[in-house]
């Protein structure tokens, strides 16, 4: 018994309390509490719901005895704390019920025994690796992890300061907005030549790395509290192995993939080495928390308290900027590759010309300001000349000059409808074959149409269309989404509009949440990321939400167009494939980029 | 569909189509709406145009008025000539029929005075 006696009246408080929680217990996840002590205990009301950790439960409990297994539930408000012998349960028992102050709002925690404990439906794996994952211990001796700690300055201003995390890049800057690294510009400071022994070791140890030399260096200074979130390395920015040696302190790193969730301790000294599966298919991460708990071999638990970690990850960068890697479903150039013809046309089938004869009006009705740069393009030209708009839509250019004839076409009958009923002179075309006369057109615009063909040859071909049928000295504007959508600081009109409509409490932070969708077409299927509107792309080929809203409010309907959004300069070098063009002007205009040239 | 508009139009896009213009017009229904006489903005697009192609489609929708043959000297001044092409050019309208290519003989609709001018997929 604890040295405070409880008064009598304290004692009966409590019983009616735990007879309350035992009845929710049994309710919520049918655990029933038995009476005479056992090796469990369930903490009835305090668990992940309520802001309680493994680790501080491990910190109490474990002073009691050896804990074999500490469960927690995910969405619930109890959690379970096994020990190897039923003494420390009981001695736990005694000394916390009712009276250690860590549930909700410092309130204190209400203990039972329990025959059984329930399973959790991701068991955490504890050291078994994931396929491709070695981890060499003491791999570097403490004169040469001094040697190495030495190297880095991190009072330097150089150094970044992520989310408290310090980090140093060498080689290359590894840019955690683009999760990239930029080949065009290698860093003043390449990788120091004093860690080129690791590589020497590696080879011996383990022969298949021979040849392994990085050109990246990120460092990384953990103080204990930190972690980094659940990520895998892009796949198209390095090569296959990834390398991360421990220093300063013992480590546990998560590694999750779909339901599997496993714990790797990364002793100080050890190199872990990422390849294969390990490096392509599964996330991996650190829990900010002060110490780990580490399950022993014997089954049992033990802390590992952190102190400060710097860790080295060596990364060779892909030159290629392809991978070719099997893990498809993680993969970032399978997944932004060039779609195969077939598909293509039928992709934009599916998800352009069916979605906008859909959702025609309602596209229409959102259509009206025109762009003032490219009105200015319009209203350029002379008296008498003639004027195409490939991919009008409802006709937002047209019929803006009066001295000019113009020419509206489209994919779309019911947008061209909608032109036609506004008394503009348009037809019914496809932009890869325009059913006009070589060299005799004055001016072209396309605006917001390219970036709808879903491969790289379409989009040549449709520009190729656009020249044939300019006079020579004749000139076009071609406006496509850019895959920048923020652009030296500023972000553009499509994701600033967001701000000023969004209501409620939910908090803009530019990043979006890909979700993917199969697309099932005769041809196939094809997996693309679904774009969560108004926030920045994460892949060059998505599809976009159009959400249509029916009479009631409960009848919207989401319509998926494809788009191929363009990276910088990406634009210009598809017009200078084509033969006698020459630009004269290239800009990001709003979220876009833009091209205008001449058929020389 | 306006004559003008009819000047620019080809088939050449359909695959074995070499040339493709001009297209025959076959019109079930055509209109005649007016629109604003600019006698510089036509006297600036005649010299652009295919002028035997633009006569043959007119006096095939009997919308001549006896305009000559050939592209005479010094319209610029000419008002009333001006006038009478102003409204082949752009008054005459195609609301229903079928524009045919010359060569395959492919039919391309002609609706609500839209042409559909899309191909299948087989025929580019
Ligand atoms: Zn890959």
């Amino acid at each position: 018994m604890s040295q405070n006696v409880e008064p009598f009246k304290g004692l009966k408080k409590l019983n009616r309390k735990l007879a309350k929680l035992h009845h929710i217990l049994k309710r919520d996840i049918n655990i029933s509490t038995v009476s005479t002590p056992t090796n469990n205990l369930v903490l009835c009301n305090s668990g992940l719901v309520n802001g309680l950790t493994e680790d501080q439960v491990f910190e109490h409990f474990s002073k009691h005895g050896e804990i074999s297994n500490i469960t927690m539930l995910p969405g619930k408000s109890c959690c379970f704390v096994s020990f190897s012998k039923k003494d420390s349960a009981t001695s736990a028992y005694e000394c916390f019920n009712g009276k250690l102050n860590i549930s909700q709002n410092n309130r204190p925690v209400y203990l039972s025994f329990v025959e059984e404990v329930p399973k959790p439906s991701i068991e955490v794996i504890w050291n078994e690796l994931p396929p491709g994952l070695l981890v060499f211990k003491n791999f570097i001796s403490t004169e040469e992890e001094l040697n190495l700690l030495k190297l880095i300055d991190f009072n330097h201003e150089q150094c970044g300061l992520l989310k408290h995390r310090l980090v140093k890049h060498f080689g290359f800057e590894f840019r955690y907005d683009i999760n990239n690294v930029d080949k065009n510009q290698p860093l003043d400071q390449s990788v120091p030549t004093e860690t080129d022994f690791l590589w020497l070791k590696l080879a011996q140890i383990q022969p298949e790395f021979k040849g392994f030399k990085p050109d990246q260096l990120t460092v990384n200074h953990y103080a204990p509290g930190q972690g980094i979130p659940h990520h895998i390395d892009t796949h198209s920015a390095f090569e296959d192995p990834i390398i991360c040696l421990s220093l300063g302190s013992s480590i546990v790193m998560e590694f999750k993939k779909d339901g599997t969730h496993t714990c790797v301790l990364l002793p100080q000294r050890s190199l872990l080495v990422m390849s294969g599966e390990s490096r392509y298919d599964w996330t991996h991460g650190i829990v900010p928390r002060k110490f780990d708990i580490i399950k022993t071999k014997l089954g049992g638990y033990t802390c590992l308290k952190r102190t400060t970690r710097v860790s080295f990850t060596f990364r060779k960068v892909l030159s290629t900027g392809k991978c070719e890697c099997f893990y498809r479903s993680k993969c970032d150039s399978f997944l932004n590759c060039n779609i195969e013809e077939k598909m293509a046309v039928q992709l934009e089938k599916m998800h352009v010309h069916k979605v906008y004869d859909n959702i025609a009006n309602h596209f229409s009705n959102t259509r009206h300001k025109p762009w003032p740069n490219v009105m200015d393009f319009v209203q350029s030209f002379d008296s008498g000349d003639f004027l195409v708009d490939v991919g009008c839509g409802n006709g937002k250019y047209l019929s803006n000059n009066t001295h000019t004839f113009e020419i509206g076409c489209d994919r779309s009958a019911n947008l061209i409808e909608i032109c036609r009923n506004r008394k503009f002179e348009a037809f019914l075309t496809d932009c890869l074959s325009i059913p006009i006369r070589d060299n005799c057109i004055d001016g072209v615009i396309s605006i917001a149409v390219i970036h709808h063909l879903a491969n790289e040859s379409r989009r040549l071909q449709a520009i190729q269309e656009i020249v044939r049928i300019l006079k020579k000295g004749g000139k076009a504007l071609i406006y496509v989404w850019a895959h920048e959508q923020v652009k030296n600081k500023q972000k553009s009109s499509y994701i600033m509009q967001d701000r000023k409509n969004r209501k409620g409490t939910k908090e803009m932070n530019g990043q979006c949440l890909t979700s993917a969708q199969q697309v099932s077409l005769d041809s196939g299927n094809i997996t693309l990321p679904v774009h969560s509107n108004r926030s920045n792309f994460q892949a060059d080929d998505l599809l976009v939400p159009w959400k249509l809203k029916g009479d009631e409010e409960e009848n919207e309907s989401v319509f998926l167009r494809f788009y191929h959004v363009f990276k910088e300069h990406e634009l210009e070098e598809l017009c200078l494939k084509v033969e006698n063009v020459r630009i004269l002007k290239s800009y990001y205009d709003q979220g876009n980029w833009c091209v205008l040239f001449q058929k020389m | 569909m306006k004559l003008l508009t009819h000047n620019v139009l080809t088939s050449k896009c359909i695959r074995g189509v070499t040339v493709g213009y001009p297209l025959l017009i076959k019109a079930t229904n055509v209109k005649v709406s007016e629109v604003e006489f600019k006698p510089d903005f036509v006297a600036k697009v005649l010299p652009k145009i295919e002028w035997d192609v633009l006569a043959n489609a007119a006096e095939s929708l009997g919308h001549w008025q006896n305009l000559p043959k050939e592209l005479p000297n010094n319209y610029e001044n000419d008002t009333d000539f001006l006038k009478k092409i102003h409204r082949v050019l752009l008054e005459v309208e195609v609301i229903q029929g079928e524009l045919i290519c010359p060569e395959s003989g492919r039919k391309f609709p002609i609706t609500n005075g839209i042409a559909n001018m899309l191909l299948n997929e087989d025929e580019v």
